[in-house]
Order: C-alpha cells, then sequence, then structure tokens
C-alpha cells in the first residue's frame, strides 16, 4: 500500500486532495497545520484529550454484538460500533473536541463551523460551551428547516446559528460562508471543518481525530476474538468512515465498505452518490481535489438524500483514492432501503441508527450472507437516530404525527401548559 | 479594472454594464464567469453569481458575452476571474483556449495556487495570454516573495485580508505590501473593496491599475437597470 493512501504526502493522498485555495484563506492553513503538528506530538495535550475522550465524551463506545441481526441475516456475526452513545449523538465529537482545544491551545477565542445534519454543529457548539469559547454555526437555511431540533439544541449550548441563503442553502454553501468568515477573521478565530474534506491540513486532522474509532474497534475486537472480515461505514463526507477504516487500510483481510446515499434513483440530482455510477467526475471544489457532483463545465450539481449528513456533493480526497485504487469498496443505499434498516435494528437489537448511520446498517444487511458464520461484519453507527424523529415519523405514523403537531402548535399559540391543552380533555 | 459578471443581472444588460465601464475610463475589464461556489468572494459577488447562474450564464454562455464585448471594444483588454473547477472540469488548456477564442487576454483563477497550477501558467503562455496570480497582505513574506519573483507580468493585490466586498483602509502596511508584490518586476493591480474616488486617488500611484468590483456589483443589485450609476461610478474612480 502506497504510503500517500494512509496518509497524506504533502497534502495529496495519491492524486487527490491539496490546497487549492485563494491566497486569502493560505495563511491559517499553513499555520493550522503547524499547530497540529506540534500538539499533535505533544504529550501534555495527548493526555488532555484523552481525559475529555473518556469522561466527556464517553469512550470508549460499546461494540455490540447484535444476535438476532445476526440470526435474522443468516451469514456473518453482526457487530454494531456505537458511535451514537457518544456524547452529542455521533461521532462528530470526536473532531470537534479535538480541533477545540487545538484552537485554543494555539489562542483562538471563537470558533466557527458548518453544519449539514446539524450534528457536527451541534457537537461543536457543546464543545465550545465545555472548552469556554465562543461558537458560531454556519448552516443552509434548508438544513435550519429540516434539523431544527439540532438548531434548538445548538443554541442551547450557546451558539449562535446562522442561516445561509446563498446558493443552494445547504451543507456546500456553509462550507463557502464559514470560509469567508475564517478568510476576515483567522487572526482571533479557528474554523473547525466537520468532516475529513476541504484543503489540507484538514483531511489529515479529521481523520486523526476520528480514527479512535478503529482503534478501539481494533482493540475490542482482538480482546474478544472476534474476527473481522468487513467493516461498513455510511460515507457523506468521510469523517467516520476514515476514522473506522485507519487502523485497518493495511490489512488486506478486512474489507471496507463506504455506503453512500443513493438518494430516490441513479439519475445526477436524484442522490449523492460520488463513488458508485459515473456520475461524479475528478475536480476542484472548495479547496481540494477529489470526486465531485459537478456537471461538464464544473458547475456543482444539487444532491439528494433523505439523511441531511450524507447530502454533499464531495467526498473526502483520500476516501477518493482509496475507492480509486480499490481499496474501499462503495455501494449505494436508497432512502427507503435506509429507513428499513432504521426500523430493522430499532425492532430487533432495540439500537435506533441515524438515518446516515443506517446507510452503513442497509449495506451489511445486503452482503451478511456472503460471509461464514465465524466472521464478524462491523457496522459503524455514526449516530443514533433521536434526531431524525421528525423525518421517521411522518413516514412511519404520518396520522398520529400529524395530529401531534397540530395540537402542539394550537397549544403554543393559546400559550397553554400541556395538562390544559385541547387535546388532554378530548 | 473594472469588474462584471458575464450573465448578471442578465446577458444584454452585461454588456450594457461593460460599455458603461470603458465610458466611465476603465482601461481593463475583469469579466467574473459565475461559478456555484465562489468562496473567495463576498456576499453580493455570490448572490450576482447565482442570479447569472439561474439565467444560464455557466462558461459556454458566459464566453459569448466576453467575445461580444471584446467585439464592441476590441482596445480594451479583457482579464478573465473564476474559480479553478470551471477551468479544471473541462481540462485546463481546453478551457484556456476557449477564453482565447471569445477574446480574452488574460486569466485570474484564485483559488489555483501559483505554485500549484494545473499547467495554467504553461497554458496561458502557450495562448499568448498571462496568468494573474492573487496575492493577499496575509501572506507570509517568503510566499509573497517567491509569487513576485516568479516572473509573472502582472499580479493581482487583494487589500484586505478577507473576501471582496467590504471597505478597504490604505494605510502604510498596504503600500509596503504593494511594494513587496512588485518587487519582481510585476505590474500591480490593485483593489478589494475599492469604494470611492478618493481611495482610487491614493491607490493608483501606487499600482499600475487599480481594481473595483463589488462597487458595481452593488449598484447593479440595488437597481438591475442602472447602467448610468456604473458609469457615474467608474468616472468617480477613473479621475474622469
Ligand atoms: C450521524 C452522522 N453520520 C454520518 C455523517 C456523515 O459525515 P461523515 O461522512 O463525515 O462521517 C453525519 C454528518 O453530519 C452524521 O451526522
Amino acid at each position: 500500500m502506497a504510503k500517500s493512501l494512509v496518509e497524506s504526502d504533502n497534502g495529496f493522498f495519491d492524486k487527490f486532495g491539496g490546497k487549492y485555495v485563494a491566497e486569502i484563506i493560505r495563511r491559517p492553513l499553513d499555520d493550522l497545520e503547524e499547530a497540529f503538528n506540534k500538539f499533535i506530538k505533544d504529550p501534555e495535550f495527548l493526555e488532555e484529550l484523552h481525559v475529555i475522550q473518556r469522561d466527556y465524551i464517553g469512550r470508549e463506545t460499546p461494540l455490540y454484538y447484535a444476535p438476532t441481526a445476526t440470526e435474522l441475516l443468516g451469514g456473518a456475526q453482526i457487530y454494531i460500533k456505537l458511535e451514537g452513545l457518544a456524547n452529542t449523538g455521533a461521532h462528530k465529537i470526536n473532531n470537534a473536541i479535538g480541533q477545540c482545544l487545538l484552537a485554543k491551545k494555539m489562542g483562538k477565542t471563537r470558533i466557527i463551523a458548518e453544519t449539514g445534519a446539524g450534528q457536527h454543529g451541534l457537537a461543536t457548539a457543546a464543545a465550545c460551551a465545555k472548552l469556554g469559547l465562543e461558537c458560531i454555526v454556519y448552516m443552509g437555511e434548508v438544513d435550519v428547516r429540516r434539523q431544527q431540533p439540532n438548531v434548538a439544541t445548538m443554541e442551547l449550548y450557546g451558539a449562535k446559528v446562522v442561516p445561509v441563503t446563498s446558493g443552494s442553502r445547504t451543507l456546500k454553501d456553509a462550507v463557502n460562508e464559514a470560509m469567508r468568515d475564517w478568510a476576515t477573521n483567522f487572526a482571533t478565530t479557528h474554523y473547525v471543518l466537520g468532516s475529513a474534506l476541504g484543503p489540507a491540513p484538514f483531511p489529515d486532522i479529521v481523520r486523526t481525530f476520528q480514527s479512535i474509532i478503529g482503534e478501539e474497534v481494533k482493540r475490542q475486537a482482538a480482546e474478544r476474538n472476534i474476527d473481522i472480515a468487513a467493516i461498513v461505514a455510511c460515507v457523506g463526507g468521510g469523517s467516520n468512515s476514515i476514522g473506522v477504516f485507519t487502523p485497518f487500510i493495511e490489512n488486506p483481510n478486512v474489507r471496507l465498505i463506504g455506503a453512500e446515499a443513493g438518494g430516490v434513483g441513479p439519475k445526477l440530482g436524484e442522490n449523492a452518490a460520488r463513488m458508485v455510477g459515473n456520475a461524479a467526475k475528478v475536480g476542484i471544489v472548495q479547496g481540494y481535489k477529489s470526486k465531485f457532483l459537478v456537471d461538464d463545465d464544473g458547475q456543482s450539481q444539487p444532491t439528494r438524500s433523505i439523511s441531511a449528513g450524507l447530502d454533499y456533493m464531495g467526498i473526502g480526497p483520500q476516501l477518493a483514492a482509496l475507492g480509486e485504487c480499490g481499496r474501499v469498496e462503495f455501494t449505494s443505499i436508497l432512502d427507503k432501503e435506509a429507513l428499513e434498516a432504521v426500523n430493522f435494528f430499532a425492532k430487533n437489537e432495540g439500537i435506533l441508527f441515524a438515518l446516515e448511520s443506517s446507510h452503513a446498517g442497509a449495506a451489511a444487511m445486503k452482503i451478511a450472507k456472503e460471509f461464514p458464520k465465524d466472521k464478524a461484519i462491523i457496522i459503524n453507527m455514526s449516530g443514533r437516530g433521536d434526531k431524525d424523529i421528525f423525518i421517521t415519523s411522518p413516514v412511519f405514523r404520518p396520522e398520529k404525527w400529524k395530529e401531534f403537531l397540530a395540537a402542539e402548535l394550537k397549544r403554543l399559540e393559546n400559550n397553554e401548559d400541556i395538562h390544559d391543552a385541547e387535546i388532554m380533555n378530548k | 479594472m473594472s469588474h462584471l459578471i458575464a450573465g448578471f443581472p442578465d446577458g444584454e444588460t452585461s454588456v450594457a454594464i461593460a460599455d458603461a465601464l470603458v465610458k466611465g475610463g476603465a482601461s481593463i475589464l475583469e469579466i467574473q464567469l459565475a461559478f456555484s461556489d465562489p468562496s473567495a468572494d463576498g456576499p453580493a459577488i455570490q448572490t450576482a453569481s447565482t442570479v447569472a447562474l439561474e439565467k444560464g450564464y455557466s462558461t459556454k454562455q458566459g464566453l459569448e458575452i466576453v467575445k461580444k464585448i471584446h467585439d464592441m471594444h476590441p482596445d480594451t483588454p479583457i482579464y478573465i476571474m473564476t474559480y479553478g473547477s470551471l477551468a479544471f472540469t473541462p481540462g485546463v488548456e481546453n478551457f484556456v483556449k476557449m477564453c482565447k477564442d471569445a477574446g480574452v487576454s488574460a486569466c485570474i483563477i484564485p483559488d489555483l495556487p501559483f505554485d500549484n497550477d494545473e499547467g495554467l501558467t504553461a497554458a496561458c503562455a502557450k495562448y499568448g495570454m498571462e496568468n494573474i496570480p492573487v496575492a493577499a497582505p496575509s501572506m507570509t513574506q517568503a510566499r509573497l516573495e517567491e509569487m513576485a519573483s516568479k516572473g509573472f507580468k502582472y499580479i493581482y493585490a487583494a487589500l484586505r485580508a478577507g473576501t471582496t466586498g467590504s471597505q478597504t483602509v490604505i494605510d502604510q502596511a498596504t503600500l509596503d505590501f504593494l511594494d513587496t508584490v512588485g518587487k519582481g518586476g510585476a505590474k500591480v493591480l490593485g483593489g478589494f473593496g475599492i469604494r470611492t474616488g478618493e481611495q482610487s486617488k491614493v491607490l493608483c500611484k501606487h499600482v499600475h491599475a487599480v481594481v473595483a468590483g463589488s462597487v458595481f456589483v452593488n449598484i447593479m443589485l440595488k437597481d438591475p437597470k442602472d447602467t448610468a450609476g456604473v458609469e457615474a461610478k467608474a468616472r468617480e474612480l477613473s479621475g474622469l
């Protein structure tokens, strides 16, 4: 395995990656790279990080054996890495805490972040509250609407959520807005990018802070004699997947499988599949070279997925490189398959997957039979599904949900306590 | 050097804007090809780019506008400003050739860095054009000097730390920055946030050309018919 597939060589993973940015944003990136390279070797920094990971994030997270799923799927043993049990409900906190702590060491007082699903914004808001940093979260207006519970929680943590109204008003536009802010305010401000993408050094930094997922899986598997045949993770920008894959990249006995958002179909605009199918092109967008859903001119194209966290036109450069050389296999999962997987694991294991993570669950369900019973598949459950109740409820129980929302609205408008509300006196 | 976006607020008006700018004294036109993710630009140019794209002015249609403007003003050099994605996706050399055919004499692509430009400088040289890198005050002295010494004929000096769109102050630090940019013999195009004739007058003593951009875009965002306002502003800035 080429070294540049494991970590970047001067910012590049094979031919992908780089620092394709205007000079206005170059300096903060170079400063960040220098600081990261220094602190990531500093025992004091690492000890502080370790304590926060243990006591605040709640690491290590369990590697759960799923007996009913294993039996029903009739192949490999199914294990689920419960990243959803990390504080704030997803793996995003691993990176947010790491970068916020680094920013604090660099003397920054103000943190900005972009967010799609809101999970990264939420994690960053919590990290800032914990570490005493000011926090501004840029979020596309469309995402603000579809992920309202996370917006409310970010505000509870004291963050300011700024709706982004430019462009397609989703994650990529939030990234643009955060870049703009950073270019102007980098003297005081660190930009916590939320996935393993963007210009160097972000892909290396995010992978480093997320690799704890894979390191724990490796240790847990060794302790319990689990024979891992495959690891499955969902791929938005690629942070949870590269995090769980990293310690296994050079182990040819472990298949690494990335599940992309298949949305509602295979056509451009119907999904967010960059590695499956042939809609994506090698391009340079938002500071890095990778595979993007752009048109023949290079304009970014709309994407679609039921999971906001996978609804992005680019993929982290290291995963693009690992995909092109065949080390990571990619598959795409339709919205409806992701919903079925949420249902399957909730009913059979009492585990509620986030819609992003359920793409990995669905991919594992499809391939479980290919493996013998003494082998294990690890599903990285990157997040838990509480946040998706506004998306899953209208699908699974539309009438009851409608009634609930209508009654809540009425109650709010009448400014009534729940005990006095009309719905209680029927 | 005055800036406009091909296709904003629509095709015809963008040609009229170019006309107004030249009448107002612009000696060079910087024409931006709208890109979906203009992260080095501020909100005004982002909004205007979105409008241009909604009207269908991507690369090909944008360059048709450029060609029209070039045919009307063959003596006014046209520099294309855009983002790496629009150059890289069709192939950098192919993109440069399309620009050449439209009458463009230089390319300004801020996210293709001068030391990793995907062959942009070479392709420009091949077609008798210039690649104009964009320098920023936040660059380290070493990087700035490296850029200045690379033999570029022109360097665009972005005077503020941030993205296009807010006011620029011309102080001693700015003047020192401009000196370094021009150290290797490059002619300096200086701008970012130029709003008034007064700023322009101070700046013009220190640069080859003063660049004004979002000031015009803002006029057109306020009133998409106000080409007269654009011409008046151009007059103010050029000191005509
Ligand atoms: C729970 C969860 N999983 C996965 C993702 C996708 O991101 P990534 O591919 O960086 O892990 C997100 C993004 O918001 C998320 O919230």
